[in-house]
């Protein structure tokens, strides 16, 4: 039957497709690959959000192999960092923390029972030789970046085996010596030249270095104690805690009191407390002028070590004295036979920066028969007298750069304290290698050395009616009766809590593939490019039928999408 | 063709309204079609009652749908959908039939032709998208306008707080004809959406769902909080999710933790006079919602036995790669 029109215009039906609503757009979303705060709070560079992805995606292998790219010893940094990653961890303001310490050091045990070896990225072989002197923490990061980078490089240390401090000052109930071992010589293998029993000042000189290699990087660490005498009294038997340690680890003697003041906040006194303590001293004291971990201590006046450490020394019958110092030695001709303790605290003075204020009238004694300082140590200027002018520590830039040495790079306990990077931790140490590694690359290649840096994500940019809250996992830790000298006393995860602790991952500032914006969009302008998408790149804004809502990005639980205003 | 065409016909999901529609930025009814279109497959028949859902998909000569899709009047969406499906039942074809329509056409003008499609037990889904007032006119009150809000027709002032009356129980009604399966359900929970929609096409039989849509011009809340809105409802009581069969609640979505209704208010302009300051009144009528959300849950029976994966908070969690695996 034919159809007759007779009024009214007349069109072929067609989709809407061809009408393009994109223009109604004021503001368009676009992705955003912010920093989480794990990240941002890494001294040694990691991005945690990243591994901890390539977890939830069941591809430990890769996870390893993204963590290593910032940090080359997981296996230990896993034990003994007291990771700021989880304090600034955003879950941690929902419930608690991903256990991220745990996750790495799983991660690292994984590579290494696994014969997993370090990814080198492709690249031309580089002429160049640096130099590193000093095989602890540092300098391992340093060679394995440069070697990354593909340098010849000369690693030096003045002890016949590498690790530094690692093997020389942390305890192995913190850091078992086998787990040490192997992640070490499998670092070395990679084609570092090492020079063990090379001291430099005794064995070799700066000036020498400087001559044979294009670059020279110093990670010497700081291995002398800093000086302490109380009033100028000093006990005839006077024994640094440094020394102690070290001593106990290399022949295992140690002095037995009947009862010891170690005076000290950091790892050194805490560690040297709790050997002491394990090895049957009756009473050990620890004295300090930081408060104890706890929610009423601000966070610059806290012991400086992670409060698990704190809590196990506790349970083991460490007696703590915070906020104090010692204002006195008794003494009865040379031998010490008690200290005066006064309470004190850091106060804001009268310009502003804070010193220590000690209250009279709250002197207290302890009977003692040993003292032991632990309060820190500085550089052993031997052989570099010239570059350190008579200072405790080198007054480097964050990429270790020195003023007016040219060629010369520092990083590690060695380097003076740079606002935003501070130092003091093997994972600080690890991150100025790093950097390091990076400047050397830049000066031998004549470019300026560059730094990555993403603006940070907030708490708030996330949401939340996304995330199921979650229990964090619980470690295992040896008995207090059966702590011993060389068991560890933390354990690590299962696999199976391992893989649901990186579940709990909130992917902060990443995208989390949840087809959120997918789903969500009521105009269909968001396009999905693979099935199975792991970040962002699958999802694509199709900006001819956007109307800019902001829906996605309201919806998005990482905050992965922002809302940019359309040019007029 | 552009990339990103290309591209949309690679999708992993079937697309039943597609883009280039003209709904308003963040509308949730658009976002409600889809995501029931999406569910129900390609093998439908849609009928659409009047409203912003039929004017805004099928601007002449243009066409939002990718199905087959029918309009006459406000009134009869079920009236159509019943000849539809009698006329497919003829020549022995299977194609499901869905009527639509909004709070308008169904709650108001179409509830007679619905209550036939539903007592002649038709083989039809009808899918109600409530927003809560005739947003196509110019945000006129329905029977669906829940108490106290602000629409053109209920103007708060002297003599009223908004709408004097109470939103029409209309689930209750719809159970009253004993079909085999009633549910309501939200744009904030598209998994819960999607296994309603999917429950519906299998009964053969009559089968109602009403989905709440929230509406950004007529709530007035920006269009980037439309999921937010819709999820406070849930959370607070006010829009329950519940599923009925043979009229009997079979089934709830429990509340995790019940939120004050006033988070939801708050968020709405359509509520702003709930927050005068110096009106008494004011608080009188959060009360009475909250009363309202109150009576709700208890009627419901909302409270849940503990944390549950399909609860309130646990049914929207994600995981990476999709929705949580419970």
């Amino acid at each position: 039957m034919p159809v007759t029109m007779t009024k009214g215009a007349f069109a072929k039906a067609g989709t809407s497709l061809a009408f393009k609503t994109g223009t109604w757009r004021s503001a368009r979303p676009v992705h955003v690959h912010a920093a989480a705060p794990c990240h941002r709070a890494c001294p040694a560079g990691e991005d945690q959000q990243a591994w901890l992805a390539r977890m939830q995606e069941g591809r430990p292998r890769e996870a390893w192999e993204s963590l290593v790219a910032a940090n080359p010893l997981p296996a230990v940094t896993g034990r003994v960092c007291p990771h700021p990653c989880e304090s600034a961890c955003n879950r941690g303001k929902l419930d608690a923390p991903i256990a991220i310490h745990a996750l790495e050091r799983w991660l690292g045990d994984e590579a290494i029972r696994n014969g997993w070896t370090y990814p080198i990225p492709t690249g031309q072989p580089r002429k160049e030789r640096v130099a590193v002197v000093g095989a602890g923490p540092a300098g391992l990061s340093a060679a394995y970046h440069l070697v990354r980078r593909h340098y010849n490089v000369v690693l030096f240390d003045s002890m016949p085996e590498a690790g530094g401090l690692l093997r020389s000052a942390i305890p192995p109930t913190r850091l078992p010596r086998d787990v040490l071992d192997k992640e070490l010589s499998r670092l070395l293998a990679l084609g570092i030249e090492f020079r063990p029993r090379t001291a430099l000042g005794r064995d070799v000189s700066l000036d020498e270095l400087r001559n044979e290699f294009d670059a020279v990087f110093l990670g010497v660490g700081a291995g002398k104690s800093r000086h302490w005498d109380v009033d100028g009294a000093v006990p005839a038997d006077l024994h640094e805690g440094l020394h102690l340690l070290k001593e106990w680890l290399q022949v295992g003697a140690l002095p037995m009191p009947k009862a010891v003041a170690i005076h000290g906040g950091g790892n050194t006194a805490v560690d040297l407390a709790r050997v002491m303590k394990r090895a049957g001293v009756p009473e050990v004291h620890l004295i300090t002028a930081s408060g104890l971990p706890g929610p009423d201590t601000e966070p610059d006046d806290v012991l400086n070590v992670v409060p698990r450490e704190f809590e196990q020394a506790v349970e083991e019958g460490v007696k703590f004295y915070p906020h104090r110092t010692i204002n006195r030695l008794i003494m009865r001709g040379s031998k010490v036979v008690g200290v005066e303790m006064v309470r004190l605290k850091k106060l804001p003075g009268a310009n502003g920066r804070k010193t220590r204020v000690a209250f009279e009238g709250t002197e207290t004694v302890l009977h003692v028969d040993m003292v032991v300082p632990a309060i820190g140590e500085v550089v052993d200027p031997a052989g570099v007298e010239a570059l350190l002018h008579g200072k405790d520590y080198f007054p480097a830039d964050r990429f270790g750069r020195l003023d007016g040495q040219a060629g010369i790079f520092v990083g590690g306990d060695a380097r003076a304290w740079v606002k935003g990077y501070p130092n003091g931790t093997v994972t600080a140490a690890v991150g100025d290698g790093r950097r390091a590694a990076e400047a050397i690359d830049a000066f031998l290649s004549g470019r300026a050395p560059v730094e990555e840096e993403r603006p940070p994500i907030p708490y708030e940019a996330l949401n939340l009616a996304y995330y199921e809250p979650s229990t964090r996992i619980e470690l295992p830790t040896l008995a207090l009766e059966r702590r011993n000298d060389s068991d560890e006393i933390e354990g690590g995860p299962t696999a199976a809590q391992a893989a649901a602790e990186a579940d709990r991952c909130f992917s902060c500032g990443n995208c989390l593939a949840c087809d959120n914006c997918w789903t969500l969009c009521p105009d269909n302008a968001v396009i999905k490019t693979v099935e199975t998408a792991s970040d962002g790149s699958h999802y694509v804004f199709d900006l001819e039928y956007c109307k800019g809502c902001g829906l996605c990005a309201h919806e998005c639980p990482c905050g992965f999408i922002a809302m940019e205003a359309e040019a007029e | 063709m552009t990339e990103t065409t290309d591209l949309r016909a690679k999708q992993p999901r079937f697309r039943g309204l597609e883009a280039g529609h003209r709904a308003c930025q963040g509308c949730g009814e658009a976002l409600a079609a889809r995501l029931v279109t999406e569910a129900a497959g390609p093998d439908v028949i849609l009928t659409n009652a009047t409203g912003c859902l039929e004017v805004f998909s099928t601007a002449w000569p243009q066409s939002a749908w990718r199905v087959p899709w029918l309009h006459s009047l406000f009134e009869n969406s079920a009236a159509i959908a019943s000849g539809v499906e009698a006329a497919l039942k003829a020549q022995g074809r299977r194609t499901k039939v869905i009527a639509q329509g909004g709070d308008g056409g169904t709650f108001d003008i179409g509830f007679q032709a619905l209550s036939g499609m539903l007592e002649r037990m038709h083989n039809v889904l009808y899918v109600c998208y409530d927003n809560e007032a005739y947003m196509n006119t110019g945000i006129q009150r329905s029977s669906s306008t829940p108490h106290a809000a602000m629409t053109t027709t209920s103007p708060p002032g002297k003599a009223r707080m908004g709408k004097r009356h109470m939103k029409k129980d209309l689930l209750s009604i719809i159970a009253a004809h004993h079909i085999p399966y009633a549910a309501s359900a939200s744009v904030a929970y598209p998994q819960d959406l999607r296994r309603k929609v999917r429950r519906a096409m299998e009964i053969d039989g009559p089968t109602f769902l009403l989905v709440h849509s929230p509406c950004p011009l007529g709530w007035g809340h920006d269009g980037t909080l439309t999921i937010e809105v819709a999820r406070l409802a849930v959370q607070t009581g006010l829009f329950p999710l519940v599923e009925l069969e043979r009229g009997e609640v079979a089934s709830v979505m429990p509340l995790r933790r019940p939120v004050p209704v006033a988070e939801y208010l708050q968020r709405q302009t359509r509520f702003r006079h709930l927050f005068a300051d110096g009106d008494h009144r004011a608080r009188e009528e959060r009360e009475h919602l909250q009363a309202l959300a109150d009576y709700n849950i208890e009627r419901y029976g909302l409270m849940g036995d503990g944390d549950d994966p399909f609860d309130s908070e646990g049914a929207d969690t994600i995981r990476r790669g999709g929705p949580a695996r419970t």
